[in-house]
């Protein structure tokens, strides 16, 4: 597969992007604001502090909710590209779209500036990122991808964000939402279950569990707790660094 | 192969001149209008648009709570879950105690499959509008504005190499798609 990558856009943006990004670093490792919550990977809908993203069709729409009764449009970019999913990370909105995912720096929420784009084939790409690196899961067969029909989960090192680099691409199978915590990523499989995967090297998914009966859509990690929905339900979890995986509850579907 | 996918990639970066090229090796190959572009087949499926009218599309309804029939994407705010019923609303479960979450109550939103919360307030779509709740009282939510097309959306089903009846906006709002069985090949394809 080839995949292509946009260059830096100059080299003053390349400053104010280290300067950025530095800042980024040193401010703190908690991206939500305490008041907001937290979506899943599929989520074409996020909020930090005081604003609220909406990307649907081909924009980003942004709005003012510091009055939350009455969300103010603060602007929209349009992205030439039909846009999938968002998800906001430090500084960053890392968004899928059909052709790639784009890396938005958000020190401006209001306003946010592109910085680059991941390009590869056409695809809907839920994305999740820890620390240095982003993992996107590409779903083949007759959902999105126009040309290529292999799923996979792509590891890119996004540590410079103007310049994302693919490091890894494993095979997966059916892959939707997919979420990220420590040394563990959970990909669901859509009808081919749910994935527990070691990212102890955070360049290399290592499978350890496949639950083959939980069907899966969308996934909620936090607190070493899961939440997953699929077409048989809403599921609850806990696991442990032994990987004890613990059901809590379930709410069937009727 | 790769020098295949490269030409396709400097296609798909100028799509006049792509689908002129497609049109010509679609040609060479068989007769434009029973092949689209890509070369995938009618086989009497397709998808056909869901429409709403605008007053179908602005009832909205609080009911206690309803059973998960087709759960989608999730949101978690404090102890409360919010889980969207794909198409058609939004439940909110209690999970203060994650091994006994309580359906608190659903709210039922034609074209809805998206969600954020902030506070006491939930963000939800309606297709193209978006709406605002009060969810200070998470039993009795209350919608508390709609803001119109604020959600541009496209006029055609979200899958590829697919035919689907043309949208035909006097019709009403799109809040889905449903893949029916066709008599004939509908006229559009994407």
């Amino acid at each position: 597969m080839k995949n292509k990558f946009t260059k830096p856009a100059g080299a003053a943006l390349l400053a104010t992007l280290f300067f950025f990004w530095g800042c980024a670093e040193n401010s703190s490792k908690s991206e939500m604001s305490p008041q907001s919550g937290l979506g899943g990977s599929m989520a074409r809908f996020a909020i930090t502090g005081n604003t609220l993203y909406l990307v649907s069709k081909e924009t980003l729409e942004v709005y003012d909710i510091t009055d939350g009764a009455n969300p103010v449009k603060a602007t929209s970019k349009n992205m030439g590209m039909g846009i999938e999913t968002i998800f906001p990370y430090q500084n960053h909105l890392f968004i899928g779209a059909n052709d790639g995912m784009y890396i938005y720096n958000n020190q401006s929420p209001q306003n946010p500036a592109l910085l680059s784009k991941y390009t590869h084939i056409q695809s809907c790409d839920p994305v999740v990122v820890q620390e240095k690196y982003a993992y996107v899961t590409l779903r083949g067969g007759v959902a999105c991808r126009n040309w290529f029909s292999q799923s996979s989960l792509d590891i890119i090192d996004v540590s410079n964000p103007s310049n994302p680099v693919i490091v890894r691409s494993q095979p997966m199978l059916s892959p939707y939402g997919l979420g990220v915590s420590g040394n563990r990523l959970f990909v669901c499989e859509g009808d081919n279950g749910f994935k527990i995967l070691d990212i102890s090297d955070p360049t290399l998914a290592i499978e350890k569990f496949h639950l083959k009966d939980l069907t899966s859509y969308d996934v909620i990690v936090r607190n070493n707790r899961l939440i997953v929905t699929g077409n048989k339900g809403l599921y609850q979890y806990q696991y442990d660094d032994q990987d004890q995986v613990e059901l809590l509850s379930k709410i069937p579907v009727l | 192969m790769v020098s295949y996918m490269k030409l396709i990639l400097n296609m798909m970066k100028t799509l006049p001149h792509l689908l002129l090229t497609l049109l010509i090796l679609s040609s060479c190959m068989t007769s434009p209008d029973e092949t689209p572009v890509n070369g995938e087949l009618f086989q009497g499926l397709g998808y056909k648009p869901i429409y709403a009218t605008g007053a179908e599309l602005k009832n909205v309804n609080i009911t206690t709570s309803e059973a998960l029939r087709s759960p989608g994407k999730i949101y978690i705010l404090d102890r409360y879950l919010f889980v969207n019923e794909m198409g058609k609303g939004v439940h909110i479960i209690d999970n203060s105690d994650p091994k006994n979450p309580k359906n608190l109550s659903f709210i039922s939103i034609l074209g809805n499959y998206d969600i954020a919360a902030k506070g006491t307030w939930l963000y939800a779509d309606n297709a193209t509008d978006l709406l605002v709740f009060d969810i200070s009282n998470p039993v009795e939510p209350k919608l508390s504005k709609r803001i119109a097309n604020a959600i541009p959306m496209h006029n055609y089903p979200p899958f590829q190499n697919v035919y689907f009846e043309c949208v035909d906006n006097k019709k009403g709002t799109i809040v889905g798609w449903e893949k029916v069985t066709m008599a004939a090949k509908p006229n559009c394809f994407r």
